[in-house]
């Protein structure tokens, strides 16, 4: 198990190596002033000129630039966004966390229904109910987000105003912004209807959320689906057969967890997809995450924005991504003990 | 009494192209306390066979019988889950790569005592587990497994092979089997370990009466230990008798073939002879010869063949083949 961990962390440590070297190369290949994309002072006056030249180490080998570099991510110093000149790690503070938010909120949605429904459809392989779930998949995999987005609007919030358009929450409940998590602001927050706040930021993050969990969750129930019926025709569950086991005890004791360690390393690796669609999402639903931040910041040409979105969001993606593979690793024996002296 | 009389049961697998017949009328009757050893080459359909025994089939295959009494009692006559739970019951079947048997995320333990019997135990539920994991304990001193507690709290694939089917054997006595079907126990075993295996079956055969059917490709191997043999070809049945009469008077030509070509058996041979084999190889299940289907490779084979000959009896001796080798002894 150590020696997992430690695989695993050599494995960020070398992701996220190859990762600066692309975003600091972002610099040499975007149009402009190397320096301005580095630091995002857009025109800097000669004395800046000098003191960010001396920083970033420019007069030095691209070797000796890339350490510089390095050194000031690593202090939390991604330079300043071209467009407002706030400096991006402040940005990130405040729109990374609504991200999060939305990913973690669709990610939970995805994998309760998904790999219920996935289960289901198996258990009844070839019946009707498998058939239905099947063409739900399919349809849910085939309809664009962005689309999907719209229609939801259309339906919850204007024809039946059930649930918010837009924001993350009512601008009536003055909620002070600590974490920038939305939830964990409210919890803390001195305001007197604690408990209304928390269903109005529930009602807002709804409709994006289901938006962000539908491809994920037709993702998840082709995989879960597959995955039990592998179970379910191996020779362990004949066996279990044998034993005159009862179908529920069968799937309950036997099923359910040999699928789901199957499926849990894969559902790690569809998240990034998931970040993907998190991203549309956000745009319409004017959610104030990294996700409509970066897009904005693609428009307006702000280099050093895209830079550091890129290493925030690559960043996220993996660690979840290690997470699953760790999830795995605790869920499966066979990864954790090693074989008697046979 | 027999505990099991199976007559003339067919097989059918459906295919997307069509229908193939992959057990022709096999019958078996086994007594209580017998020890019976089902020999065919594989692909014989004697695992079949013996797990549609069970019931255990899924839709793809049909089972048709025109007998299939379990202790006197008709269960064609039972709707299916009847049957299931009724031979379930009172039978439990071994199969061979044990490791693939066992659930890969459950510890042995919780395997074993999951498939003892509830209402044995009494008391509030702490006591009942106690006596749950006795019980366990027990079944593995049983099948000659020592180290208890380390067996119980590993995983299948910390064990070895033979030691995994210990356990399944172990899990198959849970329920006091009165038959226990073994399917190629020892497929994949060094030798010594297929021999403790046996010898268990053996053992457990004898004290506890228990009817053992087992199943194997090996015809010499497991005639030490069987009372009567029954062999198959191809889906059909051949031949059964006690083991001394399959090995001193083989009726079928089959078993004949098949006892002339090991060896140690054929005794008088001299060095660097040739085996006597049967020419060609078993059919494939797409192109079966009709009639006796070991009438391409059959040295008796005669135009009468391809009606497929019916099981005549000879005082216990049992032989399908419509040119046999009885007047021969
Ligand atoms: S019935 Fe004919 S073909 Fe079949 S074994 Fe007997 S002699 Fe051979």
């Amino acid at each position: 198990m150590l020696y997992f961990t430690l695989r695993r962390l050599y494995l960020l440590s070398f992701t996220l190596l190859m990762l600066s070297i692309v975003s600091f190369s972002l610099s040499y290949l975007f149009p402009g002033d190397i320096i301005v994309n580095l630091s995002g002072i857009t025109n800097p006056t000669l004395e800046q000129r000098i003191e960010l030249n001396a920083l970033y180490k420019m007069d030095d080998s691209v070797f000796h630039q890339y350490f510089a570099y390095i050194k000031q991510v690593v202090n939390g110093n991604l330079g300043i966004s071209m467009f407002n000149n706030a400096p991006i790690v402040d940005e990130m503070n405040t729109y990374l966390p609504a991200t999060i938010e939305l990913c973690v909120t669709a990610l939970f949605i995805a994998t309760i229904f998904g790999v219920t429904l996935g289960f289901i459809a198996a258990i009844f392989h070839n019946k009707w109910i498998d058939k239905i779930i099947l063409a739900f998949a399919m349809i849910g995999y085939s309809i664009p987000a962005f689309w999907l987005a719209l229609i939801l609007i259309v339906i919850f919030s204007i024809l039946l105003s059930w649930f918010p358009s837009s924001g993350q929450i009512n601008l009536l409940f003055d909620v002070k912004e600590v974490t920038s998590f939305i939830f964990i602001d409210i919890w803390f927050s001195d305001i007197d209807d604690k408990w209304l706040a928390f269903q109005d930021a529930l009602r807002h993050i709804f409709l994006p959320a289901i938006t962000v969990a539908v491809t994920p969750m037709t993702i998840f129930i082709r995989l879960s689906r597959t995955s039990m019926l592998n179970v379910l025709d191996s020779n362990y569950i004949k066996a279990a057969r044998a034993k005159g086991l009862s179908n529920v005890k069968i799937i309950y004791h036997h099923g359910i967890r040999n699928a789901l360690v199957q499926i849990i390393r894969q559902m790690g690796m569809h998240f990034a997809h998931l970040v993907s669609v998190v991203m549309i999402a956000e745009v319409v639903f004017d959610w104030q995450g990294i996700g409509s931040w970066l897009i904005n910041s693609i428009f307006q040409r702000d280099y050093t924005a895209i830079q550091g979105g890129l290493i925030a969001m690559a960043t996220f993606t993996f660690l979840i991504n290690i997470f699953a593979d760790i999830l795995y690793v605790t869920l499966n024996p066979i990864e954790r003990y090693k074989r008697h002296g046979a | 009494m027999n505990l099991l009389d199976v007559k003339n049961l067919s097989i059918r697998l459906t295919t997307s192209l069509d229908e193939i017949l992959v057990v022709d009328r096999v019958s078996l009757t086994l007594k209580e306390g017998e020890f019976r050893g089902l020999v065919g080459e594989s692909g014989s359909g004697k695992s079949i066979f013996a797990q549609a025994l069970f019931w255990l089939l899924d839709d793809k295959w049909t089972i048709s019988a025109d007998r299939f009494h379990w202790q006197g009692q008709d269960l064609l006559r039972l709707p299916i889950e009847e049957r299931k739970k009724i031979i379930t019951k009172d039978v439990a079947m071994i199969f061979q790569e044990p490791m693939s048997c066992l659930d890969p995320t459950t510890t042995i333990g919780y395997q074993i005592e999951e498939a003892l019997d509830d209402s044995e135990f009494s008391g509030f539920f702490w006591q009942r587990a106690k006596q749950r994991k006795q019980a366990a304990v027990k079944l593995l001193h049983k099948v000659g497994i020592k180290q208890h507690s380390i067996c119980i709290n590993s995983y299948p694939h910390q064990l070895t092979n033979a030691l995994c089917q210990r356990v399944m054997i172990a899990i198959a006595l849970a329920k006091r089997p009165k038959l226990l079907i073994a399917d190629e126990p020892t497929a994949a075993m060094e030798t010594t370990n297929q021999g403790q295996i046996f010898r268990l079956l053996s053992s457990l055969n004898q004290l506890k009466n228990m009817s053992i059917l087992l199943i194997s490709h090996e015809l010499e191997k497991i005639s030490h230990w069987t009372d009567r043999l029954t062999v198959m070809y191809s889906g059909q049945f051949v031949e059964a008798g006690t083991t001394e009469q399959i090995f001193k008077t083989p009726f079928h030509p089959y078993t004949k073939a098949l006892l002339s070509s090991s060896p140690k058996l054929s005794k008088h041979l001299a060095k660097k002879t040739r085996l006597e084999t049967l020419p060609g190889t078993i059919p494939v299940l797409q192109h079966l010869p009709i009639g006796c289907r070991l009438g391409p490779r059959c040295p008796n084979a005669q135009k009468h063949c391809v009606t497929a000959p019916q099981i005549r009896n000879f005082q216990g001796h049992l032989v399908s083949c419509h040119f046999s080798h009885r007047r021969d002894y």
